[in-house]
């Protein structure tokens, strides 16, 4: 009986934990607002670049739509996640939370709800104006769901190495050259998830993707939660 | 009628390159090696140096 | 420790006389394909290659785990070894892939998946190195290096198998027909004892450059050990 009540405060203090790393960053960001708006400048930049770099005609549009969306996340994501963890570690808030008596593990959860966050507005504020600019509706209920689970799998192993790359020496070129090699399954399935659901096509033509998604989703956030400790330990 | 291609210029390529590339591993191995001999043994001759 | 044991001599000896026989038996011993001529010999020891490619590439993830749950160091220098020797066959692997492809399909690549997969898990050997060289300290070098070696190891399997739906949804197009219809042959018993063949002996390559790898590795932490102790 006192093991249960030990086992839930225990489970209690995790939840809090998490909870209050990831409030914490929300909270700075809600007061300056540097990520978001860095990251949603780099994003529409990264639009007007595709603008001039593709000279897409009205139907090539349509099929190209979802591998710009995903470029764009990819680029934006990558600063999100440098600046997160660069913060920590140069305010030594790093140390800070070590020292706290929390599961490392609530560390990651924290990291990886407040990332979330942030990457899941800014695409939420870039889908509108693509929408605007391309005349392409985008409000398709899949492709919110799609977009989500992508960013989800992104965030949950781009939020493990970006604490390995902020220990290294050249720190935000690092980060980039891990991610992209291994965050593939992701860009392919998300890409062509949304691609599917722009064209309207079967869902048994798109459920696989979804499903390589989730499953790469739940299993890089459970490799992530197990080896986080060796990554932040002194 | 069917006319095999004369394709021996890209089987010797081939062979080549995995040749070529081989030999350069080796190689890179074996200096890489002597040069930690080399470290090796003037590391330990400062070690006997060393004021104990 | 640095005095070569007998047993990789043979084994140095072994090797090169298995390849000897393995390059005779691809070169000479098996016919010469009807329909791509002498280039499809490159097939025996590109798929062998690749084999020595994919040993190095479970090892490095077996290896990684190991470091993870002992923190002990050999691991490390087996993991690094590993990476090392699979980035080198891989490399041999695509290259001869290419060049068999340019006269049989018009083309020097055809994003073909598992080609694909071996050129990504390329630069996720690179990042490797990359990561390796960016950090001073030894032990977070090492912990830092075997949590990128479990990340790439389960991503690799995974990233194949989303290409190799993605290639069906898309086929590549050269030609007139699609670039998995083309290129395929029939191998007779000739073939087939030059391909295995290949396959034994580069397994045996496999073992005897990874023994050396991994001497090597040991004997640079010996030296790293060393300079530490003097420059105190």
């Amino acid at each position: 009986m006192a093991e249960r009540a030990v086992t839930t405060k225990k489970s209690g203090n995790f939840i809090q934990a998490v909870l209050a790393i990831a409030w914490k960053d929300l909270a700075a960001e809600l007061r300056s607002r540097e990520l978001i708006s860095a990251m949603l400048v780099f994003a529409m930049l990264v639009i007007l670049i595709f603008n001039f770099a593709l000279k897409l005609d009205a139907r090539t549009r349509m099929t190209a739509t979802s591998g710009i969306l995903w470029v764009t996340f990819t680029f934006a994501g990558t600063l999100g996640l440098n600046r997160s963890m660069a913060v920590e570690k140069d305010r030594g808030c790093l140390d800070g939370l070590l020292l706290a008596p929390v599961d490392r593990a609530s560390i990651y959860f924290g990291k990886l709800l407040s990332n979330l966050a942030f990457m899941v507005i800014m695409e939420v504020i870039v889908l509108p104006l693509y929408s605007l600019l391309y005349n392409i509706n985008l409000f398709i209920p899949g492709l919110l769901l799609v977009i989500l689970l992508g960013s989800l799998g992104y965030i949950g192993i781009g939020t493990l190495l970006a604490a390995m790359a902020v220990q290294t020496r050249t720190r935000d070129v690092m980060l980039p050259i891990l991610l992209f090699p291994v965050v593939i399954p992701v860009v392919v399935a998300a890409v062509e998830a949304s691609s599917g659901l722009l064209q309207g096509l079967e869902w048994s033509e798109i459920s696989y993707w979804i499903n390589i998604l989730l499953a790469y989703d739940v299993i890089f956030i459970a490799i992530a939660f197990m080896v986080f400790d060796y990554v932040v330990e002194e | 009628m069917n006319i095999t291609p004369n394709t021996t210029n890209y089987m010797i390529a081939g062979y080549a390159v995995f040749f070529g590339v081989i030999v350069i591993y080796l190689v890179s191995l074996y200096s890489r090696w002597s040069r930690l001999q080399r470290d090796m043994r003037s590391l330990e001759e400062m070690n006997q140096d060393k004021p104990k | 420790m640095t005095k070569k044991p007998l047993l990789l001599l043979i084994l140095d000896i072994l090797c090169l006389v298995l390849v000897a026989v393995a390059a005779y038996l691809a070169l000479v011993y098996a016919p010469m394909e009807v329909t791509m001529g002498n280039v499809q010999r490159v097939f025996y020891f590109h798929v062998a290659n690749a084999w020595v490619g994919m040993l190095g590439f479970i090892a490095a993830g077996v290896a990684g785990i190991a470091y993870l749950r002992t923190h002990d160091v050999k691991w490390d220098i087996v993991e690094e070894a590993a990476v090392e020797i699979s980035l080198v066959f891989f490399l041999i692997a695509i290259v001869l892939g290419s060049i068999w492809a340019r006269p049989v399909w018009n083309t020097w690549w055809t994003w073909e998946p598992r080609l694909t997969t071996a050129a990504i898990t390329e630069m996720i050997y690179l990042a490797y190195f990359m990561l390796r060289g960016g950090i001073e300290d030894p032990g977070r070098r090492a912990r830092f290096s075997a949590v990128y070696t479990l990340v790439g190891s389960i991503s690799v399997p995974i990233t194949f198998m989303a290409i190799r739906f993605f290639r069906t949804i898309h086929p590549v197009v050269i030609g007139t027909q699609s670039a998995a219809a083309q290129g395929g042959f029939n191998m007779t018993p000739h073939m087939k004892v030059a391909f295995f063949f290949s396959l034994l002996a580069f397994t045996v390559v496999f073992i005897d450059l990874f023994w050396h790898r991994i001497r090597l590795g040991h004997l640079s932490n010996q030296v790293e050990d060393l300079k530490q102790k003097v420059m105190e």
